[in-house]
């Protein structure tokens, strides 16, 4: 790629005034946190708040030995492939409210069956279920699903204004039962998806027929994962006695009970072991597969894999990098220093369509290529040495990933999407990533942090492993997978190396499709064809999530 | 059966053939200055020079040590007969030509020295020993070919400068300003320990190496110095473990003839 087409550089000049290529610059000279718009505001709010609070507050004098931070530049951040740039700080998930958002709405969101319950009403009790009675039941459960009573009288229950957010619809893969659903409550997925992918979808699915659940975001905010099947499940089953005139406690009531919170449930995220101790729908039980199926880039823009592939990169970086592992499993704020890496500066996206227009040169397009030793290697090589090589070619992109994990994550992350690109196959992808970050180490004498190094010097001998607590197929890996527990900044480009395969064969979905189905939803609030836009809104405080409580609280 | 004649490292290029040097225990490591040991000691700023080394456990021979064919065998260092604590010295190197890279640090610290625990991370390298032990180590690695003044940082926190461009005088960021260039002396002066706290008075490291000197020294390939892909052994040697740890992970019965 000519320099000047390097996808990178716009960017890097934003970043610091010295010419990408200069190795040389002035430190110490830059006023510290004053330089920067954002800390003056936090330096403002905390000195108000510290005399308010009457306890001493954010102050960045305390810093190691007195010296605060942005002894050197404090330089702006490029949300890839958009125009937006904003401040580190503004992508850190307490300071985003897309980036919270996105979170919730997986959270909050359940898949339930409906058929045991209606094999349940007409074999076992006698009653027809038609696409009214359907439609009638959809209505119910709208009503009750944010909060509301439908069998007792003098029930206590939810204010509108706080639980707007929460509603159910459906998808089928049956086109004639899918005509007869009120458009309201309906997924359509000949509407949401292109020809190719609604067909290949709709005969996944079959005549089935889904609820997706959404639980109101306050919830999702003030109680756990596991919380959410309970929610549906209760606000199901109460429905269904009211929409089929069921007696409240007959024993077939347990029926619908056991299909909604059991036999029928799509968790967004498995429960995880003791030692990580989080229940379902938290983010470290949600599979590779699951995230990459959860954005819905590859609806809107199947012609780009590879873009598509980057957008669910960022996701994966902020679910798994910011959230998980950031706060769950770490405390702290420096996880997203570190993460930003896969979804700024169009760094990650160049070191990409590099490797795209590599293999699109050598094997004549996506997925057209079998995995074998000669292809993983070549290709994962080429374009490993090829981004370690422009780290070594501008030094600002260098000072931009300054950290050895972040340029890991990166170089590794491009060589793994081509490989699966190639092949349309993760496996290949994942092993590509191995490589790529032997070579690494190799090349610069360094690589990541210590726990960052062992998990891909361990990572080669399980890439290709299926064995239980060995492997997994890699789609169904994710942070609660052994050797993928310990460090941040891999699964988010593990999630696109999932994405690559699937996307670069043209598939509609890369693990469940149901999960795809269930994202394309315009009412959602987050913007999952779109989500590193969204983390730019976010950033700029442009966009407005769900679970305000302005109606409970004192006005300002 | 033939003697085992290390190899310590592969590849053909200057870069790999630097690192083969570095590791091999019989290779003395050229001396480029000195820096006293009570200045070595005030660096570290774990003790003040003449303070005895405190100590975690009695000497060794007073504590009846139980009967272990493992103590037979490996005679315990200086600092563990004695009963030191373990103490530290961290480094950070540029990734600007630098003789060591972090790997390096840890693969010659294991082929050199006893005691050693070493950590690697891309921009710094902790190297934990017995006290007194440690002081003797860190003088080889402070007085030696292995250290710029200008490129290598003694660190123990806020270590970022690894990966980021030069000073004008092309010496490595270093935020708490622990080390500054001397214009009139040309020499590098550290005004604060490893840790960052204020020195009595300062400490010169000696003048910074050349660049064209460290593009002959260094162990890191660069595109701009010696490139990773021209050292075809080396790109070979890499791919072939990394097949032979998949291959192995899947099925060890795959591999066959090593």
């Amino acid at each position: 790629m000519a320099t000047e087409k390097k996808m990178f550089l716009e960017a890097l000049r934003k970043k610091f005034k010295e010419s990408p290529e200069e190795k040389y610059t002035k430190f110490y000279i830059y006023d510290g946190w004053k330089q920067s718009k954002r800390k003056r505001e936090f330096v403002e709010w905390g000195t108000k708040l510290a005399k308010e609070r009457g306890i001493p507050f954010y102050n960045p004098e305390m810093h190691l030995g007195g010296i605060p931070l942005g002894q050197r530049v404090l330089m702006p951040y490029r949300l890839s492939q958009t125009d937006i740039y904003c401040e580190g700080d503004d992508l850190h998930f307490i300071n985003n409210a897309a980036m919270q958002q996105m979170w919730h709405d997986i959270r909050r969101t359940v898949i339930v069956g409906l058929d045991a319950a209606h094999m349940v009403l007409q074999k076992r009790l006698g009653k027809e279920v038609t696409p009214e009675t359907v439609n009638h039941y959809l209505e119910v459960l709208n009503h009750a699903l944010p909060g509301a009573a439908v069998i007792q009288e003098h029930m206590v229950e939810t204010h509108p204004g706080l639980v707007s957010d929460s509603y159910v619809k459906v998808f089928t893969g049956d086109d004639e039962l899918a005509d007869e659903i009120d458009k309201r409550f309906l997924i359509d997925i000949n509407k949401e998806f292109p020809a190719d992918q609604a067909a290949q979808l709709k005969a996944a699915v079959g005549k089935k027929i889904y609820q997706v659940l959404r639980m109101p975001t306050i919830v999702a905010m003030t109680c756990d994962g596991g919380t959410m099947s309970r929610w549906s499940a209760m606000q199901i089953s109460m429905s269904m006695v009211n929409a089929y005139k069921l007696m409240a406690g007959e024993a077939a009531i347990g029926e619908f009970a056991f299909a909604a919170k059991h036999a029928e449930v799509i968790e967004m995220g498995t429960l995880m072991p003791w030692r990580r101790a989080r229940g379902p729908n938290e983010p470290g039980g949600v599979p590779l597969g699951y995230v990459a199926d959860m954005c819905q880039a590859s609806r809107v823009k199947p012609e780009d894999p590879t873009w598509v592939a980057l957008e669910a990169i960022s996701m994966g970086a902020v679910l798994y990098d910011q959230f998980w592992f950031g706060s769950y499993m770490s405390g702290g704020v420096g996880f997203t220093q570190y993460a930003t890496c896969t979804y700024t500066d169009n760094i990650l996206d160049d070191f990409c369509y590099y490797g795209a227009d590599y293999v699109k040169k050598k094997f004549g397009g996506f997925g057209k290529a079998k995995p074998s030793w000669d292809l993983i290697k070549d290709i994962a090589t080429e374009v490993s040495l090829y981004g370690l090589e422009q780290y070594e070619r501008f030094p600002a992109l260098m000072e931009t990933h300054f950290g050895g994990s972040q340029r890991a994550a990166v170089v590794a992350a491009g060589a793994g999407v081509a490989v699966s690109l190639a092949t349309g196959n993760c496996t290949a992808g994942i092993n590509g990533w191995y490589l790529s970050q032997l070579l690494h180490k190799e090349e610069m004498g360094r690589l990541g942090f210590y726990g960052y190094d062992q998990q891909d010097q361990c990572g080669s001998a399980n890439s290709f492993s299926y064995r239980s607590d060995e492997g997994l197929p890699f789609n169904l890996r994710g942070v609660n997978y052994p050797n993928y527990a310990l460090n941040v900044g891999h699964q988010s480009a593990h999630t696109g190396i999932v994405q690559a395969a699937h996307s670069g064969r043209g598939d509609a979905w890369t693990t469940n499709p149901l999960i795809k189905i269930a994202f394309a939803d315009k009412d959602l609030k987050f913007d999952f064809t779109h989500p590193r836009l969204c983390f730019g809104k976010g950033a700029l405080r442009e966009f407005m999530p769900a679970g305000e409580r302005s109606l409970i609280i004192p006005s300002r | 059966m033939v003697e085992y004649k290390p190899q310590y490292y592969p590849g053909s290029s200057k870069v790999s053939k630097n690192r083969k040097k570095y590791m091999d225990p019989s290779y003395k490591l050229k001396k480029l200055r000195t820096i006293s040991d009570d200045d070595l000691v005030k660096l570290m700023g774990h003790r003040v020079p003449g303070e005895a080394y405190k100590s975690v456990h009695p000497p060794l021979e007073e504590m009846g040590e139980p009967a272990c064919p493992i103590r037979e065998l490996v005679e315990p260092t200086p600092g563990a007969k004695a009963g030191d604590r373990i103490r530290y010295i961290q480094f950070t190197d540029s990734v600007y030509f630098t003789p060591l890279t972090p790997y390096m640090r840890a693969w010659m610290g294991h082929t050199r020295y006893r005691g050693v625990d070493i950590g690697v991370l891309s921009g710094r390298v902790p190297l934990e020993m017995r006290e007194r032990d440690l002081e003797k180590v860190a003088k080889e690695l402070v007085e030696t070919e292995i250290f710029d003044p200008a490129r290598c940082g003694i660190r123990g926190a806020t270590v970022h400068g690894h990966s980021l461009r030069l000073d004008e005088n092309g010496m490595m960021f270093d935020a708490l300003r622990r080390f500054v260039f001397d214009k009139k002396t040309g020499e590098v002066v550290y005004v604060k320990d490893q840790i960052g706290v204020p020195l009595d008075k300062p400490i010169s490291v000696g003048k910074p190496i050349k660049e064209e000197e460290l593009r002959e020294m260094t162990s890191e390939y660069r595109v701009d110095g010696v490139p990773f892909r021209e050292d075809k052994e080396m790109v070979e040697f890499v791919q072939r473990l990394h097949m032979l740890r998949t291959e192995a992970g899947f099925d060890p019965n795959r591999v066959k003839g090593i």
